[in-house]
């Protein structure tokens, strides 16, 4: 089963890393250009749920790491298959300055909050994304919050711990 | 009629939990839905790549309040997939009871929100008190009424102490008692159908567009269910069943979430039955000095309210190097919510919301 | 009730009436809402000392602060503290609004409450039991029979420094102060 998706990945699409692990994980690396439209084959061939999508931030390559996390879900209602435990990981490199990608909103609906969350986190900018407002933070940091090169402590220090105690005078 | 902002939470009677929503509405009718979360933002990814691997485990149980232990459960799977830990045999069976548990309390929570939300005040005193009574197991087992960490990479910090098995039975059998009285004032009562029926309601093609999973899912027909999907801890040694409801509103989903109830406290009998002796943990190396081998692993669980996901990237260190949680929560509340109560009316909004068992923290984390 | 009781009462009854109804604002600020509703309903049953949960803060005169504050909580919290009405009382519930708790070094969650808005009573403990919460109730009591449970007025005495916290970091406020600021943040002199 998940030798033949490695099989058609592989003879469909130049440039991609297929490693295959027996945790019925599967990671494929691809180039940005090639990210939809592996997207696309994998709906169609079966894998129809966007469960999670990713950034890992590789600070010493100078890379982020965006990874789509696809599963299927049953096709019957009530069938369990080994199909269904297999997970496809796509990772796709993106530089670290000026990071900027395309949505898969056309694709996957649900991948809406995901990217608004990256947005806000990382940095990257999604093309097409209908709204990239702030999703859960309140202020304005700098640096985005969940890049390596954010110092949480060193910013409590600065900010938090500056906030001076309510003085009063002694009755 | 003229169209106009309303701002729904955090402080409202009609909200669960430290969550918000911007209606626009026309007259009573909602146009448009945006969710606000971000009330309950802590930035746990971030905290937990400050810690040890270790350390980490009191703080990832609080990313859900009203069931931390399938958290936890999570991110032990992860780790013992990282440093290849195997896992004794009964420890597996300790997990499960202990996760099914959790998932009564968490059901019976729920069905207080819903119940309180729907006006029934005595069903939701019950649902409460039968709460606590899953509370104290899990004091007794673990020493904490909410928080527990009992779930360890290589097992379970401690074995159940002698009787503890007889007063699981006990206690769920003074639950299961009641649910005729359930029954009869609450889930067949014609009050509930008629301000449950049709409220909220998606269909299956819908829900699998829009990511739902657990309930939601289930609700309208789909067995989707991790537990049967892809077992872990001891879910295949046993036989049970996935309760489905076909027509997918507030009402199939409050059905479904007793059929699990009922369910589960079946699946703890067999799990109590075919439970082998043994260890429960294996042995850890020392703690402090402990570094992970290099990889990632994205593990999932079924917590009670849906597909729990965790995606865990190591760097050969002592802590780990990412972090991400995939919560049920996080579509429910973010994308069906949004699109369910497009055209709905504004009395529906807790209404709906409770039905689809969103929980703020796991939204924020 | 006791004679100790009825004295007290014959002193000062609006002091006795609202030391024993205490409305408690429905709002659940973090995750130590999860310890409330098992200690209003039938096993601990909240009533027994008069609390009970209102739905405005218009209505409320204690405001349970249940866990840690995240900085979009902040400014729910201010806001729903200034509504209520005179004399009213704020329980901190929890390790995290005293000293940050396990979050200290988060980004995203002020480490001491009391900086931000007055804190009366503190419950310390993840989670504090229900039995915890009746504690800190009986000494709020014993605090507001003493005149010590005085945070409102001190809010209003130092309302220059509080909101110079508060806006430090929430920036500035969209909303008009509730007292009058003066120049010296640190309030009146005289």
């Amino acid at each position: 089963m998940s030798k033949s998706i490695k099989e058609a990945l592989e003879s469909t699409f130049r440039d991609v890393q297929v490693s295959f692990r027996e945790d019925n994980r599967m990671a494929v690396t691809a180039e940005n250009e090639s990210v939809l439209p592996i997207l696309r084959f994998l709906k169609d061939a079966g894998f129809d749920h966007l469960s999670l999508i990713s950034v890992v931030d590789w600070i010493e390559d100078n890379l982020f790491e965006l990874c789509y996390f696809l599963t299927p879900y049953m096709q019957n209602d009530d069938e369990y298959t080994d199909r269904q435990k297999l997970h496809i990981i796509l990772k796709t490199p993106l530089p670290r300055d000026e990071p900027r990608f395309k949505t898969v909103i056309g694709l996957f609906p649900n991948a809406e909050p995901y990217e608004r969350e990256i947005h806000e986190f990382f940095g990257i900018d999604f093309e097409g994304h209908p709204r990239l407002t702030p999703l859960l933070l309140e202020r304005d940091y700098e640096v985005p919050p969940f890049r390596k090169d954010f110092d949480t402590r060193k910013y409590v220090a600065e900010l938090l711990d500056s906030v001076p105690p309510i003085e009063t005078k002694k009755k | 009629m003229r169209e106009l902002e309303l701002y729904f939470g955090p402080q409202h009677l009609g909200m669960v939990g430290n969550f918000s929503i911007t209606l626009k509405v026309e007259g009573d009718r909602i146009l448009e839905a945006a969710a606000n979360p971000g009330y309950l933002h802590r930035g746990f990814e971030k905290l937990m790549e400050y810690r040890t691997w270790i350390q980490n485990f009191p703080l990832v149980c609080r990313v859900n309040v009203i069931e931390p232990d399938h958290i936890e459960m999570i991110y032990a799977m992860a780790v013992e997939k990282l440093a290849q830990i195997e896992v004794p045999e009964r420890a597996h069976f300790v997990r499960s009871i202990y996760l099914e548990l959790a998932r009564v309390g968490s059901h019976l929570f729920g069905l207080w929100a819903y119940a309180n939300m729907l006006g029934f005040d005595t069903v939701a005193q019950w649902a409460m008190y039968h709460r606590d009574l899953v509370l104290d197991l899990f004091e007794e087992l673990t020493g904490g009424r909410v928080y527990h960490i009992y779930i360890w990479p290589g097992g379970v910090r401690r074995d159940f102490p002698p009787g503890f098995t007889d007063r699981i039975v006990h206690t769920l059998h003074s639950i299961g008692g009641c649910v005729p009285d359930y029954n009869s004032t609450f889930f067949d009562n014609r009050l509930f159908y008629e301000r449950a029926k049709g409220i909220g309601q998606l269909t299956q093609q819908q829900a699998k567009e829009w990511g739902a999973t657990g309930q939601t899912l289930r609700a309208t027909g789909m067995k989707y269910d991790i537990r049967k999907v892809e077992p872990y801890a001891a879910y295949d040694k046993v036989d049970w069943e996935v309760p489905t409801r076909k027509d997918g509103d507030a009402y199939s989903r409050i059905l479904v979430i007793r059929d699990e109830m009922i369910e589960s406290v079946h699946m703890i009998f067999k799990l109590l039955d075919a439970m082998p002796e043994g260890p429960v943990y294996t042995r850890m190396p020392n703690p402090f000095k402990w570094k992970v081998p290099k990889g990632e692993a994205y593990v999932r669980c079924e917590s009670s309210r849906g597909e729990l996901g965790l995606y865990l990237v190591s760097n050969g260190g002592d802590k780990p190097y990412r972090v991400h949680f995939r919560t049920p929560s996080y579509p429910h509340g973010l994308i069906v919510l949004e699109k369910l109560l497009r055209n709905a009316s504004i009395a529906d909004v807790g209404n709906i919301m409770i039905s689809l068992y969103v929980v703020a923290p796991e939204i924020d984390r | 009730m006791d004679r100790n009781q009825i004295t007290k009462w014959l002193k000062s009854p609006a002091k006795m009436a609202n030391k024993y109804s205490l409305h408690a604002v429905y709002f659940c600020t973090g995750c130590g809402i999860i310890e409330v509703p098992p200690s209003i309903t039938a096993r601990w049953d909240a009533e027994r000392f008069g609390i009970i949960p209102v739905a405005t803060p218009r209505q409320g005169n204690l405001f349970l602060i249940t866990g840690y504050v995240s900085v979009k909580t902040l400014r729910a919290i201010i806001r729903t503290y200034e509504q209520m009405p005179e004399p009213k009382y704020v329980i901190g519930f929890g390790s995290c609004p005293i000293n940050g708790g396990m979050y200290w070094d988060s980004y995203n969650t002020i480490n001491h409450l009391d900086k931000y808005i007055p804190v009366d009573g503190w419950i310390a403990g993840c989670m504090p039991r229900p039995e915890a919460i009746f504690i800190g109730v009986t000494h709020l009591w014993t605090l507001i029979d003493k005149g010590m449970a005085d945070g409102y007025i001190k809010y209003r005495e130092y309302y220059g420094a509080y909101r110079r916290n508060q806006e430090m970091v929430l920036g500035k406020l969209e909303w008009p102060p509730l007292f009058p600021l003066t120049d010296d943040p640190r309030g009146d002199e005289q």
